[in-house]
């Protein structure tokens, strides 16, 4: 598995580095936002990790950039500052995740390492559910053909009644499903799932069926 | 050394009024002696010429009077009032003379009426109008005087002073009285200047209010500019330190991962002083920065934002953490509701307690909006454990973290809570529907 390691700070560049080929990826290292954006458009990385203060180019105009020309890797961001304006900022411009300075080496591998499993071991390709497609690789979704907001909860409900060929499920297969072992809160757990996910793709994304649980409008 | 303006002032008009009321005093009871003394003048003129007019010699040169002047103190012997005409053949006096005879000076005027003082015959003074006359060439001059006794004059006098200066004592304390309502009206503005001013100390983006005097408008400016010049040093100290903190961020990081080459070649004690270290001055830097940020958001009062669009993302944010990832978010806020606080302000203060909330929460986190009358508020609620009641006082204290095991800064509510005050909000711990704990940040309607 490849990464690519954008920092500007050498030591911290390499440490990643270090740290990352410890934990059994080919780590490459660019140390500018220009060497940066060239090296990912033209590769393919399945993370990367990328530093906000870059000299020549920024860090968060890197990411728009890849995000504009389609590359979808997951990117981990790291910033010295720690501020929410911030973090919301480097999610918008398509960030999978955020690390603020200084960091636990752990805790980023650890996340590098979540970020590349979310797509790993998964058949490639994309579930279509009309106005909303899911892609399986990356556990994301586009809704009218652009990037939507999705939590790795509301992903997994989608794609297990995705998976159900238009059988109805109920909140609490759905809770046991997501949860393991769920009991009567975990059911209105569900609930919420379900309306927040109304109100993000539309109110007929899920449906309901009385007496039977929760289907999906247009099924694969 | 008198410290106080307004007894400066006032002493100094008390006295100065003081100083004028003798001067009047002294110039009016002078003006009323030169009255009496007038008034003295024309009465013994006008017994005098009576004298004269009744005033003839006898052949031998003895003067002969054909009546008497008709004031019935001439007839009581000693009764203070007394006339006598000398001539170097004889002289006639009054009855009231008795034996006594007024003194002849050898320079009476022969033209015209002269008064003096003398020493009195009974009395130890008297006023004397006298003049020297020549009937026909030839004859022998005669002097005539008349002589009053000046007691009665002098106890006027006496009397006028003395109710004069009563009077004006009155007027001294009435003038004293309105200098005093002078002074403090005179300086109630600066009184005003002292609230403003304490205002001013407690906020350094509150400015005075323009002043409607003239004489204290250009102090209120100078005020100001003094206040924005501290605004603007204060803004710039607050910068450096929050650009010192984030600088300082990156080669904390270099330095945490010399620690970690330390540790792989073997220096393991070393490495774990040193990361202590680190964190030491990583949770400084992160409080520093919060106090930054609290300072920043008391500073820029005031905005309107919605705040349905920052807390969808905020949870955007959230939602791609590991944990947030997992939970079910309900947003329950209605698009209208707009809170009194800029937008990155609002960032900063929902985000540490919707954080908190995603920390702490087993499967669902709730975002609740709320406006009323009274004002606005966005309650957060979750399903975790909650915080028992009699220690939600010591989450919201400073540093008074209550779960040491999980990740964060140390400050979350603590930080909320300052936050929340300096935007001019509350914020307020209870007991969550969710069965969890419940944030209520709310801002009365002004």
């Amino acid at each position: 598995m490849r990464c690519l390691v954008v920092e500007d700070d050498a030591d911290i560049r390499a440490d990643l580095a270090r740290a990352l080929q410890g934990a059994g990826f080919v780590a490459d290292e660019a140390g500018d936002g220009e060497t940066a954006w060239y090296r990912g458009d033209v590769e393919d990385y399945d993370a990367v990790v990328l530093d906000l203060g870059l000299p020549r180019l920024d860090g968060l105009s890197v990411l728009r950039r890849w995000r504009a020309n389609g590359r979808s890797f997951p990117v981990i961001v790291l910033s010295a500052r720690s501020d929410w304006t911030e973090k919301v900022e480097g999610i918008d411009a398509g960030a999978d995740d955020y690390l603020a300075k200084p960091f636990e080496m752990g805790e980023l591998v650890a996340r590098v390492r979540g970020l590349v499993r979310r797509g790993a071991g998964r058949v490639s390709g994309v579930v279509d559910l009309g106005r909303l497609r899911l892609d399986t690789t990356r556990m994301t979704a586009a809704f009218d053909g652009a990037p939507a907001r999705i939590s790795p909860l509301e992903f997994r409900l989608l794609d297990y009644l995705a998976h159900q060929g238009g059988r109805p499920v109920s909140a609490g297969e759905l809770a046991e499903h997501l949860y393991g072992a769920a009991d009567g809160a975990d059911a209105n757990a569900i609930e919420a799932l379900v309306a927040r996910l109304r109100r993000k793709f539309g109110a007929d994304v899920v449906q309901t069926r009385r007496g039977f649980g929760y289907l999906l409008a247009t099924p694969p | 050394m008198i410290r106080s303006l307004r007894w400066r002032l006032l002493l100094g008009a008390a006295a100065a009024i003081l100083f004028a009321l003798g001067i009047a005093w002294l110039f009016m009871t002078l003006l009323f002696e030169h009255h009496l003394e007038r008034r003295l003048q024309e009465e013994m003129t006008r017994d005098a010429v009576q004298v004269v007019a009744a005033l003839s010699l006898a052949a031998d040169g003895a003067p002969l009077l054909a009546g008497p002047p008709d004031d019935a103190r001439f007839d009581k012997p000693a009764g203070g009032y007394y006339w006598q005409v000398t001539t170097p053949r004889g002289a006639l006096h009054s009855r009231s003379l008795w034996d006594a005879t007024l003194d002849v000076p050898p320079d009476v005027p022969p033209g015209d009426w002269r008064l003096r003082r003398g020493a009195g015959p009974f009395e130890p003074a008297v006023s004397v109008l006298e003049r020297r006359l020549t009937f026909a060439p030839g004859d022998p001059p005669a002097v005539v005087q008349l002589a009053q006794d000046r007691s009665a004059l002098v106890t006027a006098q006496r009397e006028f002073g003395f109710e004069l200066a009563g009077f004006l004592a009155v007027l001294w304390a009435v003038l004293a009285l309105a200098a005093w309502a002078q002074v403090t009206l005179g300086l109630r503005p600066l009184r005003a200047l002292r609230g403003d001013l304490a205002r001013l100390r407690d906020n350094a983006s509150e400015r005075m209010p323009d002043a409607a005097l003239d004489e204290v408008r250009p102090l209120v400016a100078a005020i100001n500019g003094l206040a924005d010049a501290r605004e603007r040093e204060l803004e710039l100290a607050r910068r450096r330190a929050a650009d010192l903190a984030h600088g300082l961020k990156t080669p904390l990081a270099a330095l945490a991962a010399q620690c970690r080459r330390a540790r792989e070649q073997g220096a393991d004690a070393a490495a774990e002083g040193m990361e202590r270290a680190l964190a030491a001055i990583g949770s400084t830097i992160e409080a520093e920065l919060a106090r930054a940020r609290i300072a920043a958001a008391g500073r820029a009062a005031g905005g309107n934002t919605g705040a349905l669009q920052v807390v969808e993302r905020l949870l955007n944010v959230l939602e791609h953490t590991e944990r947030g990832g997992e939970l079910a978010f309900t947003v329950d806020v209605p698009a209208s509701l707009r809170l009194p606080v800029r937008e990155d302000d609002l960032a900063e203060l929902l985000g540490p307690v919707l954080e908190n909330a995603v920390k702490y929460a087993r499967r669902r986190v709730r975002v609740r909006g709320e406006a009323g009358t009274g004002g606005a508020s966005i309650v957060i609620e979750d399903d975790g454990p909650g915080i028992a009641p009699e220690r939600r006082e010591t989450a919201l204290a400073r540093g008074g973290r209550l779960d040491e095991s999980l990740p964060g800064s140390g400050l979350g509510l603590a930080i909320a809570r300052e936050l929340a005050a300096a935007m001019g909000g509350a914020i307020a711990l209870g007991e969550a529907a969710l069965g969890g704990l419940e944030v209520r940040l709310s801002w009365s309607a002004r």
